[in-house]
This record gives C-alpha cells, sequence and structure tokens, in this order.
C-alpha cells in the first residue's frame, strides 16, 4: 500500500512491515537493495521510513512498500499503527546479538495481532560475523510459528534476496515465480561538451585517489 | 570472448549449499494476486557480448567524497549487432537488477584506481534507472588480468567509436548542430533522434527496443 503522496503504479505492489530490534540491520538491508551501498553507520530509524523497491519476475515487475520501521522502543512512534494492512513482513535479529533473538517473539506476537494470515520471513542477519552468538541450529522460533527462515548478510549479500523472493511467491501463490534480468533500455544519445567533460576529468583525478570501501575485503560473490 | 571465472561460481554453489535449509517452514497462506507468465525482455537482444566479466561496482558520491557500493554482478560490453553501437550493462547478481547502463562513448577514458590495480574508474552518464545521470564509476574484478581486459575493450571501443563517427561526418555535424538543444529527457531525445535526417539505423534500433520494452508490460 503506498503512502497518499506517493505514486501508484499499474503492477502489483505490496505493502511489506520489517520489524525487529534497533542495531538489526533492518535500514542497512533495505538500503542495499535499493542503491547497493553497505551503511556501515548506525543512525537509528525515528518512526517509519517507507521505500518502494522493485522486482522484475518472470510473472512481470512487481513491487514491495518497505515500511521500515523503527527497533529502539524510544523511536518507535505509531508502533504496531504501522502495521495495518501489512501484506507480508520480515522480522528480522542479529545472530551476534542474542537478545536480538530473544524478542522476536514479542514482534512476532504484536504483529499477529494487526495483521493476520499474512506470510513472514524471520532473518537472522550478520551471519558473516565470525563469533555468532545465535547458531543456526538454535533458532527454532520460526518451526513452532510456521515462518519461514534465512540467514542473511547484509554485507555479503548472502541471501540477501530469498526473504522478497519468498514473499512474492507466497503472495502470487506460485512456487516457481523468480526473478528473472530487467530490461536495459537504450540509453539516449547523449553529447558530452568539452567544459563538461573538463569537469569530469576534475572530478575523476581527485576519486582516484579515495579508497573503496572494502578494499581491504578480497572475496566478493 | 565471453570470460567467466569458474572460481568465483563454485564459491556461490558452496554457499547454496552450506543454506541449502530452503525447505519452506512457512504457513499455508492464500495468495492474494494471481499473475500470469509474461515474456522477458533483457534490452540485451540482438548484441554480441564483448566482454562479461564478474565485478564489483562503485559509484562516487561526491558529496561525501567517497565511494559507495553499487552493486556485485556481471559487467558486459554488448556490441549492437547493425548498429555497432556499444553499450556497457552490469547486472546485480540473484535479482538481475541493473547497477549500470550506458554507451560507451568516443571521448570517453578509462583509468586505473590509484590504490588497487584489480580497479578502474570511468565517467559516464548513466542510465540504470531510466534517467540520465552523470556518474563516476569505479569497478572491481577479481584479478588485476580481468581489469586490464576491461580496460583494453574499454579503451578500444572508445577508439573505434571515435572512427565510426569521423567517418560519418554528416551525423556528426547533424549532432554538433543539436548539440545547443539537446535535452537530457529520454522521451525528448527520442523525439529528436526520430526527426533527424541520415540516422533512421538509430531510430530503428530505439523502436526495436520499445517494442521490446512493451513486451513486459
Amino acid at each position: 500500500m503506498a503512502l497518499p503522496n506517493q505514486q501508484t503504479v499499474d503492477y502489483p505492489s505490496f505493502k511489506l512491515v520489517i520489524v525487529g530490534d534497533g542495531g538489526t540491520g533492518k535500514t542497512t538491508f533495505v538500503k542495499r537493495h535499493l542503491t547497493g551501498e553497505f551503511e556501515k553507520k548506525y543512525e537509528p530509524t525515528i518512526g517509519v521510513e517507507v521505500h518502494p523497491l522493485d522486482f522484475f519476475t518472470n510473472c512481470g515487475k512487481i513491487r514491495f512498500y518497505c515500511w521500515d520501521t523503527a527497533g529502539q522502543e524510544k523511536f518507535g512512534g505509531l508502533r504496531d499503527g504501522y502495521y495495518i494492512h501489512g501484506q507480508c513482513a520480515i522480522i528480522m535479529f542479529d545472530v551476534t546479538a542474542r537478545l536480538t533473538y530473544k524478542n522476536v517473539p514479542t514482534w512476532h506476537r504484536d504483529l499477529c495481532r494487526v495483521c493476520e494470515n499474512i506470510p513472514i520471513v524471520l532473518c537472522g542477519n550478520k551471519v558473516d560475523v565470525k563469533n555468532r552468538q545465535v547458531k543456526a541450529k538454535q533458532v527454532t522460533f520460526h518451526r513452532k510459528k510456521n515462518l519461514q527462515y534465512y540467514e542473511i548478510s547484509a554485507k555479503s549479500n548472502y541471501n540477501f534476496e530469498k526473504p522478497f523472493l519468498y514473499l512474492a511467491r507466497k503472495l502470487a501463490g506460485d512456487g516457481n515465480l523468480h526473478f528473472v534480468e530487467s530490461p536495459a533500455l537504450a540509453p539516449p544519445e547523449v553529447q558530452i561538451d568539452l567544459a563538461a567533460q573538463a569537469l569530469h576529468e576534475q572530478e575523476l583525478q581527485q576519486a582516484l585517489n579515495q579508497p573503496l570501501p572494502d578494499d581491504d575485503d578480497e572475496a566478493f560473490e | 570472448m565471453a570470460t567467466t571465472e569458474p572460481k568465483h561460481e563454485h564459491r556461490e554453489e558452496e554457499e547454496e549449499a552450506a543454506g541449502a535449509d530452503d525447505e519452506d517452514t512457512g504457513a499455508q497462506v492464500a495468495p492474494i494476486v494471481r499473475l500470469e507468465e509474461v515474456a522477458v525482455s533483457t534490452g540485451e537482444e540482438n548484441k554480441d557480448p564483448l566482454i562479461d566479466l564478474k565485478a564489483k561496482l562503485y559509484r562516487f558520491d561526491k558529496d561525501g567524497n567517497q565511494w559507495k557500493e553499487r552493486g556485485v554482478g556481471t559487467v558486459k560490453l554488448l556490441k549492437h549487432k547493425e548498429t555497432g553501437k556499444v553499450r556497457l550493462v552490469m547486472r546485480q547478481s540473484k535479482t538481475l537488477k541493473i547497477c549500470a547502463n550506458h554507451l560507451v562513448l568516443p571521448m570517453m577514458t578509462v583509468q586505473e584506481h590509484a590504490g588497487n590495480e584489480k580497479s578502474c574508474v570511468w565517467h559516464a552518464p548513466d542510465f540504470a534507472d531510466g534517467e540520465l545521470k552523470d556518474e563516476l564509476f569505479c569497478i572491481r574484478f577479481a584479478s588485476i588480468e580481468n581489469c586490464k581486459s576491461f580496460m583494453d575493450m574499454f579503451q578500444e571501443v572508445a577508439e573505434s567509436q571515435k572512427k565510426e563517427e569521423s567517418e560519418d561526418g554528416s551525423t556528426a555535424a547533424g549532432l554538433l548542430e543539436k548539440l545547443s538543444v539537446e535535452d537530457k529527457s529520454e522521451e525528448k531525445a527520442e523525439d529528436k533522434t526520430k526527426e533527424g535526417d541520415g540516422k533512421e539505423e538509430k531510430a530503428e534500433d530505439e523502436d526495436a527496443e520499445k517494442k521490446d520494452e512493451k513486451a513486459t508490460v
């Protein structure tokens, strides 16, 4: 469901509610999908931030309106008021912080009071970190409450598409739905004048000496 | 000359196996939409890949004076079979979304990144989001060799576009006249393309792309 000031689209869209303790990586996960960047800095979300996120599937384009809610109680805003008309949800915890997993039942209970019978994915984030406090085998809540569980890492992109894929399949009732190449539209012809080119060159020289954010970590998928 | 990196493909498989816990433990919920299979158009049809490599892409954030990640996936240089124009297209792995999409233009140059021999930097009018944005890109490869072959191919393409442009003097002159009124909005640019003389080829190309677009809707 779009916000009043947000443009509606002519393809299927769903309201996705994202909940979980503060600092578990909800905003970073959404941002990773939106722009590709990995935000290291922690700035708690105040109330809620809504971001449209599109995916291309073999059944056409779909959109999730991601309601990225505040995890910290003091910034909670309307709290479960944000859950109304939620059509699917992600509950996130941090596998390096046991308390965030202990609080999962509370998030789940509050969510289910407002949204009945919606597909929910439980995500254990930060699985790239060596010292886990919550091991995969210790995660059992999803079995009791019939949720889907994924171990993810917003940092390494491990399983980062799975929650959305799972939810899309459930919402469409199609277990074979999958992501496909989004169309690479023909870029219009442009002419770059000499002045602009000189400016670009200057910017480039400046950027050349800035290190990459993750230069140290060799491996990427 | 499609080059892939078996090493990385392998890694992905291992990860897949480790996380093979894909059993559905979710509750049965009634679907809320009914979706029909649609024809998929990648926009890469009718184009030959000159290069096809795994890489990580960054864009420069001028305000923050820092590089920011754009995506990890496959970068391709695609040569249009009829027009000979070459496009750089990069897709995010798994979601297959576009991270970069721009023409390789004659005046473009690619330079090695100062701190890392596996990465290089260039400037381009990017169309990844469906609107033109000037971006400064940096791309990092798994090996120095891959970075070198990317840079060589990129530079070779830019050079060849230069030649094509000077050979086709009339087109160049036409474009120069339009320089002052060139608008960056996609629609207008396309309209002008159609009005232009001696540019049938390009118009056809864009028409074809439009048809592709419609097919997906």
